[in-house]
């Protein structure tokens, strides 16, 4: 395929079409070519990165957003505790896929005398629903006997870490610490121990059970709906700040990708204007020698569409290779997944890059269609 | 003798316009071609009349801007008359569409150009297929007889690049005959040529004369005019010429 160069080398085919002719027009002004093949495989490569990403943009924003916790709290009324059965209920309500944990709370004194918020939870629980706490070392269910996680602020009011001795009403217990807990919230001031243990000092249970909804906002409405009907004696509320924060991020996030698309679509059109008029203007005597030799309007036009269409179409699949290669680097680096190329984009940016080829053709189509060969070829 | 000067003499010699015979391949009947200019009308041709016989060779002479380009513009079919009746091959080329008129183009006229319009990307003989994937079907085998005939049998998958000024008018020459045209239109054929490759496009416009063709020639060269039968004179639009059958035309120098 390749166009020997060397004079007297070059061996024409024994037919001449319209396939031929583009493909001598195309490697002949191969520098023109490459140009608007460039453009168009940035509009196709751009759009197949978008569109691959905003094909899964949801899943890894509401995987990004479940790791800041829960985004439903369920609350005993004020001065009450949870019904005994409500975990069980929650979970059942809510689906297999939701995470739940439960808090009980007390208020103990530290072998220092100073006042301290305990917590009873379920460590294992809680440690997949707030996997975003900042924890030294969590505790290890088989490990040593009641462990305890202890907050940043809370354990300045502890004598030694590994022997916390806490009373409440009048009931002593000595916790193990086995590592530090950091949030920058309210959980820097608790220390954190099994429940069990927990309710077995205290006799105080569950008040709190936070859950967690996987998908977007959508979904977390239908669990909202389910708790409360399942669980008429108690309060079942949103995260608001998580839930609508959310659902504005995903907003925003989809309408930037929409508009990042539509400029760099409006670029490259331009580029490709641009590239398509010159090509034509810089061959304007070509096109009217073909008209002179008996060529009609629609046989200049079809040289000309089907050579932006074959660079069009050439763009679409170098285009398509280099986007899903980015998108694939992209939430790599960013949500630490692989994005699988997906040849569902593959009709919309094929229609998106056809357009802007189209479109960018019709300048320059307009420009054939009032070609005066005589003047041209007259060299006026 | 200048050129002014021999027009002048041309004027006052010859007959203006003259009748059609019936013959005619080309006839022209008080065919006016005008443009708009700024606030006016530019008359660039004037109540032309006038005819050439198949198998004639004419030569239209005259100095820049009477009106040469836009004669031959309208005779090849590149240009329509805004006013009167041109007829090519007994078909009113003024009455058709565009569409029309490229077939037309394509069947009745070989173009020779000053210039050669070569396409750069495609060899000497897919140059003059090019003529043939317009008109119809294409014919390597044609394609590199006419070449041959031109005397470039062995230049065929050349490049025009490749190719010196008189090799490219020779493509250029095969182009035109490619589609046994019945009409030759050759717009200053030798313009862009040396001695030696006038000589030889000259030899080759004679053999086509010989075997037939018709040929309408515009020529600035007083030598290349003499060649031809019959000349066609213009001035500031006006055309003046011998009738058909009338004396070969030789400038006074």
């Amino acid at each position: 395929m390749s166009e020997p160069s060397t004079p007297g080398q070059y061996h024409p085919a024994s037919k001449l079409s319209l396939v031929r002719i583009l493909r001598r027009s195309l490697v002949h002004r191969r520098a023109r070519s490459i140009s608007a093949l460039v453009a168009l495989t940035v509009s196709a490569g751009v759009a197949t990165a978008l569109l691959t990403l905003y094909a899964d943009l949801d899943n890894k924003l509401h995987k990004e957003f479940r790791s800041f916790g829960a985004n439903i709290v369920v609350t005993a009324t004020a001065n009450a505790v949870l019904p005994p059965d409500t975990l069980s209920k929650v979970q059942q309500a809510a689906g297999p896929a939701a995470l739940t944990a439960p808090f009980a709370y007390a208020v103990a004194t530290t072998d220092t005398g100073t006042s301290v918020v305990v917590s009873g939870t379920d460590f294992a629980a809680v440690r997949r629903l707030n996997s975003w706490w900042q924890v030294s070392n969590w505790p290890d269910p088989s490990g040593q006997p009641s462990p305890a996680l202890l907050g940043q602020r809370a354990a300045n009011f502890i004598g030694d870490e590994h022997s916390v001795k806490l009373t409440f009403a009048s009931k002593s217990v000595t916790l193990n610490g086995t590592g530090r807990l950091k949030t920058g919230g309210d959980e820097d001031s608790r220390i954190y121990m099994p429940l069990e243990a927990f309710t077995a000092w205290t006799g105080v249970t569950p008040s709190v059970i936070e859950v967690q909804i996987s998908g977007g906002t959508a979904a977390i409405d239908t669990a909202l709906a389910q708790l409360k009907q399942a669980l008429p004696g108690v309060q079942v509320q949103p995260v608001r700040q998580l839930v609508e924060g959310e659902s504005r991020i995903v907003d925003r996030t989809h309408a930037l990708m929409y508009a990042a698309l539509l400029l760099i679509a409006l670029t490259v059109g331009v580029s490709v204007l641009a590239t398509l008029s010159a090509s034509v203007l810089e061959r304007r005597r070509d096109f009217a020698l073909m008209k002179a030799l008996g060529g009609t309007q629609i046989h200049l036009m079809s040289i000309f569409l089907f050579e932006a269409l074959i660079l069009a179409l050439a763009g679409v699949f170098v285009g398509f290779v280099i986007g899903s290669a980015a998108a694939f680097a992209i939430s790599e680096i960013n949500f630490h997944t692989a994005t699988l190329p997906r040849l569902s984009v593959m009709p919309l940016v094929l229609l998106l890059n056809l357009a802007i080829a189209l479109l960018a053709a019709f300048f320059p189509a307009r420009v054939l269609r009032g070609l005066q060969p005589a003047a041209l070829l007259k060299g006026e | 003798m200048s050129e002014a000067k021999v027009v002048a003499e041309i004027k006052s010699d010859w007959p203006a316009n003259t009748t059609r015979p019936d013959c005619a391949v080309i006839s022209l009947e008080g065919v006016c071609r005008e443009y708009a200019g700024r606030g006016d009308v530019v008359r660039a041709l004037e109540d032309a009349t006038f005819s050439i016989v198949a198998g004639e060779w004419v030569a239209i002479t005259g100095p820049s801007g009477s009106g040469k380009s836009t004669l031959v513009n309208m005779l090849g079919c590149l240009d329509r008359p805004t006013r009167g009746e041109l007829k090519i091959d007994n078909v009113d080329v003024a009455s058709m569409s565009s569409t029309e008129l490229d077939r037309f183009r394509a069947e009745k006229i070989g173009f020779i150009f000053q210039q050669f319009h070569l396409i750069p990307y495609l060899s000497a003989v897919e140059n003059v297929m090019l003529a043939q994937y317009f008109h119809s079907m294409t014919d390597e085998k044609e394609a590199k007889a006419a070449l041959d005939r031109v005397g470039l049998g062995h230049r065929t998958g050349h490049l025009p690049s490749e190719l010196s000024g008189g090799e490219q008018q020779r493509v250029c020459i095969a182009r035109a005959l490619i589609n046994n045209p019945p009409i030759l239109l050759a717009d200053e054929p030798t313009g862009n040529l040396d001695a030696a490759n006038q000589a030889i496009v000259a030899d080759l416009l004679k053999d086509l004369h010989r075997n037939g063709h018709t040929v309408v020639m515009v020529t600035h060269d007083p030598e290349m005019a003499t060649l031809a039968q019959r000349r066609i004179a213009l001035s500031h639009g006006k055309v003046f010429c011998h009738p058909v059958g009338g004396p070969i035309v030789t400038l006074r120098r």
